[in-house]
């Protein structure tokens, strides 16, 4: 069936959550504490305010919640080991995480009784993974 | 029900954008950069169109701008008569490469260890990044001005256009290996590594060719002159825009015109598409970049898709991948704001 489908009139335009940031006007930018600097260790050589050690923290929890996010992302399709508990090791390729990071969907799971085709990993069984990227 | 596309204007540039260039896909997202008649190129975030950073230091317009792969290196042409290496990370200026006359395009190859440069001096300049003292070397051939330079074929190759002619040269041995030419000006070339295309436009036509032998795998026609094309990473569509201010969206494999936008105030003299295929940005004689959804009503950037159900509002926060760190914050610091006023309660004596 080739019948080219009329559109109707579009009643609404895509939302979006804001609007680009433009330049600040007052500095030519590349923020040092931009996504992309490097997490230096901080030592304040100064006694700060309260109130700006604590939005440095923030920020710093801020920059490295959004490196693991991005570690989850480049983990997709990979080869993950994972150390479980009592030393049991197996090894899948990552598929996806849900919301809370609670849990791990993975597939072609090797474990010591089989390979399992798609399977969930509860986080909190896991010590810990490794991965290439 | 269709959904009308929503273009993400950023805006900071005071003069025409002439060319816009992404980086590759970095573990920090992928970037823009835009040269501007100002003088002052600028780097955004490419998912967003958040400013990042100007780069500072050129004395004139800056005709073409480019990223490497990674975003860590930038590279600018200016009509001061230099080329500009940058840190894409620091903003600050790494190298001034003079040049004879005004210089139009520059590209890294694939390692970031060489700069390709042509300008109105109509030779191509090939710059040992490593060896930044040191004499380019020279490849003359062009009888006009060069206007893009492009590095292809993993680099052993190199494409570059002037007003009537495309050339395809051999890098190791710095001579030209096969022409093509052309009776209307070409206002643009794209180079696809996956399939070794080449995308040139000049008058109404967008013209494609193997970047190998150049010979032509086909053509469409726009309404109007177009001044750049480019072709979305899976092959299926390809976005134009030229002199009537529209950009138009067609499907590759069919010629057909899927779409057309009306939004800049002025001609469009860029358009490419983000590495991912997501969205397309177009710079524009406005002062403009705009940024277009690919598949328009997608969740995706700053774009929110809302479904029926939801009300109009956000109601409740969703944390979706690739928000950025500082909106999780902005909507958690909103949620938090929202209960601090409800729970306190002013007392006035």
């Amino acid at each position: 069936m080739n019948a080219r489908i009329m559109q109707t009139p579009p009643t609404t335009t895509v939302p979006v959550l804001r609007l680009p940031r433009g330049p600040d006007g007052l500095s030519r930018g590349f923020a040092p504490d931009g996504r992309r600097a490097p997490l230096k260790p901080v030592v304040p050589e100064i006694p700060e305010s309260q109130e700006s050690r604590e939005s440095q923290e923030q920020r710093a929890r801020a920059t490295l919640r959004e490196r693991y996010l991005r570690s989850l992302l480049a983990m997709v399709g990979r080869q993950v080991s994972f150390t479980l508990h009592e030393g049991v090791h197996v090894t899948a390729h990552f598929g996806a995480t849900d919301l809370d990071v609670a849990n791990f969907y993975v597939s072609q799971l090797q474990t010591p009784i089989g390979v399992q085709a798609e399977a969930l990993l509860r986080c909190s069984d896991i010590v810990s993974y490794t991965f290439k990227p | 029900m269709a959904m009308r596309q929503t273009p993400l204007t950023c805006s900071g540039h005071t003069r025409p954008v002439v060319d816009l260039a992404f980086s590759g896909i970095t573990p920090y997202g992928y970037f823009l950069i835009s040269a501007c008649k100002d003088g002052k190129p600028m780097l955004r975030q490419g998912d967003t169109g958040d400013w990042i950073g100007t780069f500072l230091g050129h004395k004139g317009a800056v005709w073409g701008a480019t990223l490497n792969k990674d975003a860590t290196k930038a590279a600018t042409a200016a009509a001061d008569f230099t080329a500009k290496v940058w840190d894409a990370v620091s903003g600050d200026e790494l190298m001034t490469l003079a040049h004879k006359h005004i210089v139009k395009t520059v590209d890294f190859t694939q390692d970031s260890n060489y700069l390709l440069t042509g300008g109105q001096d109509k030779l191509l300049r090939i710059y040992d990044l490593n060896k930044p003292e040191a004499d380019p070397k020279e490849i003359s051939g062009h009888t006009s001005g060069i206007k893009k330079a492009l590095w292809c074929s993993e680099d052993k190759q190199i494409l570059s256009a002037d007003d009537k002619t495309v050339r395809l040269w051999d890098h190791a041995t710095m001579t030209e290996v096969k022409s093509l030419n052309f009776n209307m000006s070409v206002s643009s070339m794209e180079y696809i590594p996956e399939g070794e295309i080449l995308v040139i436009t000049y008058g109404r036509s967008i013209a494609f060719h193997s970047a190998v032998s150049l010979d032509p795998i086909k053509s469409f026609e726009a309404p109007a002159t177009i001044n750049s094309a480019s072709l979305h990473p899976e092959k299926e569509f390809l976005v134009a825009g030229g002199e009537d201010f529209k950009l138009y969206k067609y499907d590759y494999n069919s010629g057909e015109e899927l779409e057309s936008y009306k939004g800049h105030f002025g001609p469009i003299h860029c358009v490419r598409f983000s590495p991912d295929g997501e969205l397309y940005a177009s710079g524009s004689e406005d002062g403009t970049l705009r940024l277009w959804q690919t598949v328009v009503g997608k969740t995706y950037g700053l774009w929110k898709c809302v479904l029926p159900e939801d009300s109009g509002d956000l109601a409740k926060p969703k944390i979706s991948f690739p928000e950025t760190a500082e909106e999780e914050l902005e909507e958690i610091a909103s949620e938090n704001s929202d209960s601090i006023d409800s729970s306190t309660p002013e007392v006035k004596a």
